[in-house]
């Protein structure tokens, strides 16, 4: 039912109005109830008579409030929405076509373009006439007519649309319109804004068949065109259609989704293509998946970079025998080669099954004959052996080497040898590795050697300091060996442990370039099969079960499209490849449209349902009537004064919360001292200025430096950050939130130190006691008194005693027993001494007592910071007076 | 019967609970109050007044022989003169007297248990004899007080007698009830003989009126008399004055017949009332 500009979708709540002048009697006769007083002086009250006592029914503004409250809420239920474009609506009777483009530069602005369909269709649901909705994004059916529906129809066919990952195709949309006979009277397009071939036709052909309103976005959308990762990080490129942002960020993400790096791009002035590139250290650049224009959901926005694009796969043959993996020597060659290859392990045969282009052979790998004829095969047509030398091959010398060895190794340095462990010599001109200097502290302390006859046959890429070789080299076939005359782990050398060991992988990995065109033609012939594809949003989902397999051929030339959906795909290899959604030469051109169609930017007005306002605004308006029924019943204690209250509570809540609100500083990025915020302001301001004086102190007297002293909030905020967290009991101690007593006993559980100082030195213990109350519900551990031989008494001062501003406090720490498993360091101590109160020189603390508080709160510092080491100067005495060298000894003797 | 047995059981158990609190206020009460003195002259009575020298007209017979014996005088020993009296209390049993507005503070009968307790104390201390208006005959004795506490708070007189001739009355009630009433019960006391005090209790919030908003005000003990407000703040000034004339007619009628009228309110002291109380008795003997 329409009314003017008002639509209501349940018009037969409105009869309930009809009920309404009932309703204003009925709440006129009833009064508010009054509250019963018994009073026994009620004889002297009788006969008194006051004016407002004659009045038996409620006053007339309150029945009106009312009847206003339960008019608001009849309208409200009769769902009423505001359409202006109702009456702007041609009234003209017959059948609306709304044409959608749903590829994916629909993707970012999609819901607007899906509430203007809504809009439409709730337009044609008012006056009854039947929609046809036409999509002119090609999918895998054949095109077929948009058929003409029922608004509600419309409605839920609409509800499943969502855009597609590739661009809408107006020849298609064209033959889609031809299939659907009739004329329309409204035509709506809800266009993407971009241009495609025949958009001006389809325009015409559009127009032919009705008066066309064009729904525009406010900005178009924007394509990244080209990602490739290189040494630097990430290039990529983005393309835009005139009217899109200029500036923009992208982001590079992994396959998981989370960011790696983020850049500005900024378009030059009418410029289509912008380029950024993040800078990223190789290894982390390796691990981009994908990159993406921040803040922008769509297919287009998004460029996949397939896995180990770029990079080599380099085999690692395992060992036989499964070690340990940090004692293993493959993991040192892993993790050197790991920020620029592709590492994979695997026997021989699987490795060159997988195209390795290049195979790592550690010592210890034994090759049985038939693997080392396919390893044979695959040199010689151009791969890259890299061995590593050891025990194994010292002894046993096989001839897949580039030079002839000796047998047995040579040791350098030890008890039994004249020569000292060699380094390596400057690299020459010829190696590779010529231009990386290496460092001095790298040692040799065994290798192989080469027979002197057979080095002229191989090419020497390094030596040691006294001209043996370390790393040689000769071709086989099309293909390569190197070997390392030492271990491929720390053992014989420091090779492995240096940042040069990174560099000559790299460098020797270079080789494997070559072997490319040996692992061409083997069997990486199967066809590319679908891992993740996108959708329009730009979103990496599984597969539908029907997709389709791609020949290479095919693949080759593959652009976005119903048949070769744009995604990842792998092929049996692991060979890792993706279609995307734009092409590098992807024109993005501005949607011309013909003179007589009507532009609308499509974030005009649009239907607004009002009913939940209306209902809102009903109840706001019973919960005045309540305030003013209690008001008139008295039962609000004294309206104005409590509202001022209200109102200076509310304020200040907001201000607390402002302050709240601003960013932190890092707490992890320094070391600072810390205590728990109480509440109590005066004891919290005790406790703060405390920890700042013994800051001073301790950046006067060690080399700890604290930042600035810092509360913290056990409810909210992350104590992990502190290595020392101080608690000072507040004047009227309570038991703490759920929440923050989870949060200590897990900073406890973490290694953390929680000192509670109870402040209440020689007052009788009892359940009233505030280590009691404080401690309620916490996972405390079993505590015992700290004696003259605790590690608090020799952390960094040799304490007798634990003055605070109570000259005997006591401190109780957690067992050792307890602790044992973070060895030994008390992960709570309670002490009843007010440090903080001397720390801080409050309430009067002559120097001597500060002096001696300050050091106590260096040796605390000092454990939370060192733990236990100091703990071994217990034994210090006993040890020294077995020796016979103590002083005690000295002074007897 | 057997519900007026389990009546009376449940309020035994109920005074039980409460008597020895009132007691001990009570005892509190007489401690810290002045206390009643003898009449500080030489009369018939117990304790020891002075030594006198013996006059001719005494006769050998009232020679005080042990203490003549110790000089050559003759002398006399005269005894403190005490006027040994009755005391009767009446306390009112009316449901709304039974009553408080408030959790802190206790119901205006439980507050005139303890003042008439205290009195009954002071009383008994100086010899005098203390009972219930229409109760048991009166006693005199340290016993006597735990008598009275019990038969006081259980005593249910709706109408009091009129007491014998003299002794001192003690009405405790809220005096609500019209001044005519009163002054026929006054009249016929004073004119057997009988003086007193009225002993009017107020609760705080009978005295100031604190309500507010839309109030039905109810008498307590079930009747169905009710008064309604619609904004009981403006029914205030009113019911003050009507309160401060009701009670100015009841002093009135009190002055008229030789009562003295004690306003007490229950979130005050009992102490300055009692001390009042015991000055205005002690010196109408």
């Amino acid at each position: 039912m329409t009314l003017g500009p008002l639509f209501f979708a349940a018009p037969a709540a409105l009869f309930a109005l009809l009920a309404l002048p009932a309703l204003f009697f009925l709440l006129r006769a009833t009064p508010p109830a009054p509250q019963k007083v018994m009073f026994p002086p009620l004889r002297i009250l009788l006969g008194i008579r006051t004016e407002e006592e004659a009045k038996r029914r409620a006053p007339l503004w309150l029945v009106l409030l009312r009847a206003f409250a339960a008019a608001l809420a009849i309208l409200g239920f009769a769902r009423p929405s505001l359409a202006p474009e109702a009456i702007a609506a041609n009234a003209g009777a017959g059948p609306t076509l709304i044409v959608i483009d749903d590829g994916w530069p629909s993707a970012p602005f999609w819901p607007a373009a899906k509430a203007a369909a809504e809009s439409a269709i709730a337009e044609a649901e008012r006056t009854n006439q039947s929609v046809a909705l036409l999509r002119t994004t090609p999918d895998r059916t054949p095109p077929g007519a948009a058929d003409l529906v029922a608004a509600a129809d419309a409605r839920a066919r609409l509800s499943r649309l969502d855009p597609l990952p590739w661009r809408p195709d107006r020849a298609v949309a064209l033959k889609r319109l031809e299939a659907t006979p009739g004329r329309f009277a409204r035509v709506l397009w809800i266009a993407d804004g971009v241009n495609d071939d025949g958009g001006e036709a389809f325009a015409q052909a559009l127009m032919a068949r009705g008066p066309v309103t064009v729904r525009l976005p406010p900005r178009t959308a924007r394509a990244v065109v080209g990602a490739s990762a290189n040494a630097e990080g990430i290039d990529a490129s983005v393309r835009r259609a005139p009217g899109a942002g200029n500036v923009g960020a992208i982001a590079a993400e992994t396959l998981e989704g989370r960011a790696l790096g983020a850049i500005e791009f900024r378009f030059g002035p009418g410029a289509e293509t912008a380029t950024a590139s993040i800078k990223l250290p190789p290894e982390i650049a390796a691990r981009a998946a994908r990159v993406r224009i921040v803040g922008e959901t769509s297919a287009g926005a998004v460029r996949l970079l397939p896995a180990g694009s770029g990079r080599a796969l380099v085999g690692l043959a395992t060992e036989t025998a499964q070690s340990q993996p940090l004692l293993s020597e493959l993991h040192y060659v892993e993790r050197a080669i790991q920020p620029f290859a592709t590492p994979r392990r695997g026997s021989v045969r699987q490795l060159i099954d997988q195209n390795a282009q290049a195979v790592i052979l550690p010592d210890a790998s034994r090759l049985s004959p038939p693997e080392r004829a396919a390893l044979e095969q695959w040199i010689d047509k151009g791969g890259l052996l890299v061995r590593f030398a050891g025990p194994r091959l010292a002894n046993d010398a096989d001839d897949l080497l580039p030079v002839r060895l000796r047998p047995g190794s040579r040791t350098l340095g030890g008890a039994l040898a004249w020569e000292k462990p060699q380094a390596l010599q400057a690299f020459a001109q010829d190696s590779p590795f010529f231009g990386l200097t290496p460092p001095p502290d790298v040692a040799v302390r065994r290798q192989v050697l080469a027979e002197p006859a057979s080095e002229r046959e191989a090419r020497v890429w390094a030596r040691l300091a006294d001209g043996a070789p370390v790393v040689t080299a000769a071709p086989r076939g099309k293909g390569l060996v190197v070997l390392f005359h030492v271990t491929a782990g720390p053992e014989w050398s420091d090779l492995a442990l240096s940042g040069l060991y990174v560099e000559m992988l790299k460098r020797t990995l270079a080789f494997a370039g070559r072997a490319n065109n040996a692992a061409e033609g083997a069997d990486a012939s199967g066809p590319y099969l679908p891992e993740r594809l996108l959708d329009g949003f730009g979103a990496l989902r599984a597969p539908d079960v029907d997709a389709q397999m791609i020949q290479p051929q095919a693949f080759a030339k593959a652009v976005a499209s119903p048949a070769t959906p744009p995604g990842l795909y792998a092929r049996t290899g692991g060979i890792a490849d993706s279609i995307d959604t734009v092409q590098a030469d992807e024109a993005m051109n501005a949607l011309a449209l013909p003179a007589g169609v009507t532009r609308a930017g499509l974030d005009a007005s649009r239907t607004r349902p009002m009913g939940g306002a209306l209902l809102g605004f009903a109840i706001f308006v019973l919960a005045i009537d309540l305030l003013v029924a209690l008001m008139l019943a008295g039962k609000l204690p004294d309206f104005r004064r409590s509202a001022t209250a209200a109102a200076v509570f509310l304020a200040f809540a907001l201000i607390a919360n402002d302050a709240h609100a601003q960013p932190a500083p890092d707490p992890a990025a320094e070391m600072s001292l810390a205590y728990i915020v109480t509440g109590d302001a005066r004891s919290d301001r005790i406790s703060k200025a405390g920890l700042d004086a013994l800051a001073t102190e301790l950046r006067n007297r060690t080399a700890v430096e604290p930042a600035a002293t810092r509360g913290v909030d056990p409810a909210r905020d992350d104590l992990s950050p502190y290595p020392l967290i101080y608690w000072r009991a507040p004047d009227t101690p309570t038991r703490l939130s759920d929440a923050a007593l989870a949060n200590l006993d897990r900073y406890m559980r973490l290694g953390g130190m929680l000192f509670l100082d109870t402040r209440d030195s020689g007052r009788a213990p009892g359940p009233q006691r505030p280590a009691a109350i404080l401690l309620q519900g916490l996972d405390a551990p079993p505590l015992e008194l700290v004696g003259g031989q605790h590690v608090l008494t020799k952390a960094f001062y040799l304490l007798r005693s634990f003055p605070g501003r109570f000259p005997n406090g006591r401190i109780y720490a957690e067992t050792p027993a307890s602790a044992a498993a973070r060895d030994g360091v008390a992960a709570l101590m309670v002490g009843d001494g007010d440090w903080a109160g001397a720390w801080g020189a409050e309430g009067g603390v002559d120097e001597r007592q500060r002096e001696m508080s300050l050091r106590f709160g260096i040796n605390l510092v000092m454990i939370a910071l060192t733990g236990n080491y100091k703990a071994d100067q217990v034994h210090i005495p006993a040890l020294l007076d077995r020796l016979g060298q103590s002083p005690d000894a000295e002074r007897r003797r | 019967m057997t519900r007026d047995a389990s009546q009376l059981r449940a309020e035994a158990e109920n005074l039980a609970g409460f008597l020895p609190g009132v007691l001990l206020e009570a005892r509190k009460l007489a401690a810290a109050a002045p206390g009643v003195h003898g009449r500080r002259r030489a009369g018939p009575g117990e304790a020891f007044w002075q030594f006198r020298d013996h006059r001719p007209e005494d006769g050998a017979k009232l020679v005080d022989w042990r203490r003549s014996a110790r000089g050559d005088r003759l002398y006399v020993r005269e005894r403190e003169k005490e006027a040994a009296q009755t005391a009767l209390f009446w306390i009112d049993p009316d449901a709304g007297f039974d009553w408080s507005s408030g959790g802190a503070w206790p119901t205006k009968k439980r507050r005139a248990l303890s003042i008439c307790l205290a009195l009954s104390i002071l009383f008994t201390r100086g010899g005098e004899r203390v009972g219930v208006l229409g109760g048991t005959p009166p006693r005199t004795g340290a016993r006597a007080v735990d008598r009275i506490a019990e038969e006081l708070a259980r005593a249910r007189i709706a109408k009091p007698p009129t007491p014998a001739s003299r002794s001192a009355v003690i009405y405790a009630s809220d005096f609500y009830a019209s001044p005519d009433e009163w002054r026929d019960r006054l009249r016929a006391a004073s004119s057997a003989g009988a003086t007193g005090a009225l002993l009017m209790i107020a609760d705080p919030a009978e005295e100031d009126f604190p309500f507010r908003g839309r109030t039905l005000f109810q008498e307590p003990g079930g009747a169905k008399r009710n008064a309604l407000f619609g904004r009981a703040e403006a029914a205030r000034d009113e019911y003050a004055r009507r309160l401060a004339a009701h009670r100015a007619a009841m002093r009135e009628v009190a002055a008229a017949h030789g009562f003295i009228a004690v306003l007490h309110r229950t979130d005050r002291s009992a102490a300055p009332t009692l001390s009042m109380l015991v000055s205005a008795l002690g010196e109408r003997r």
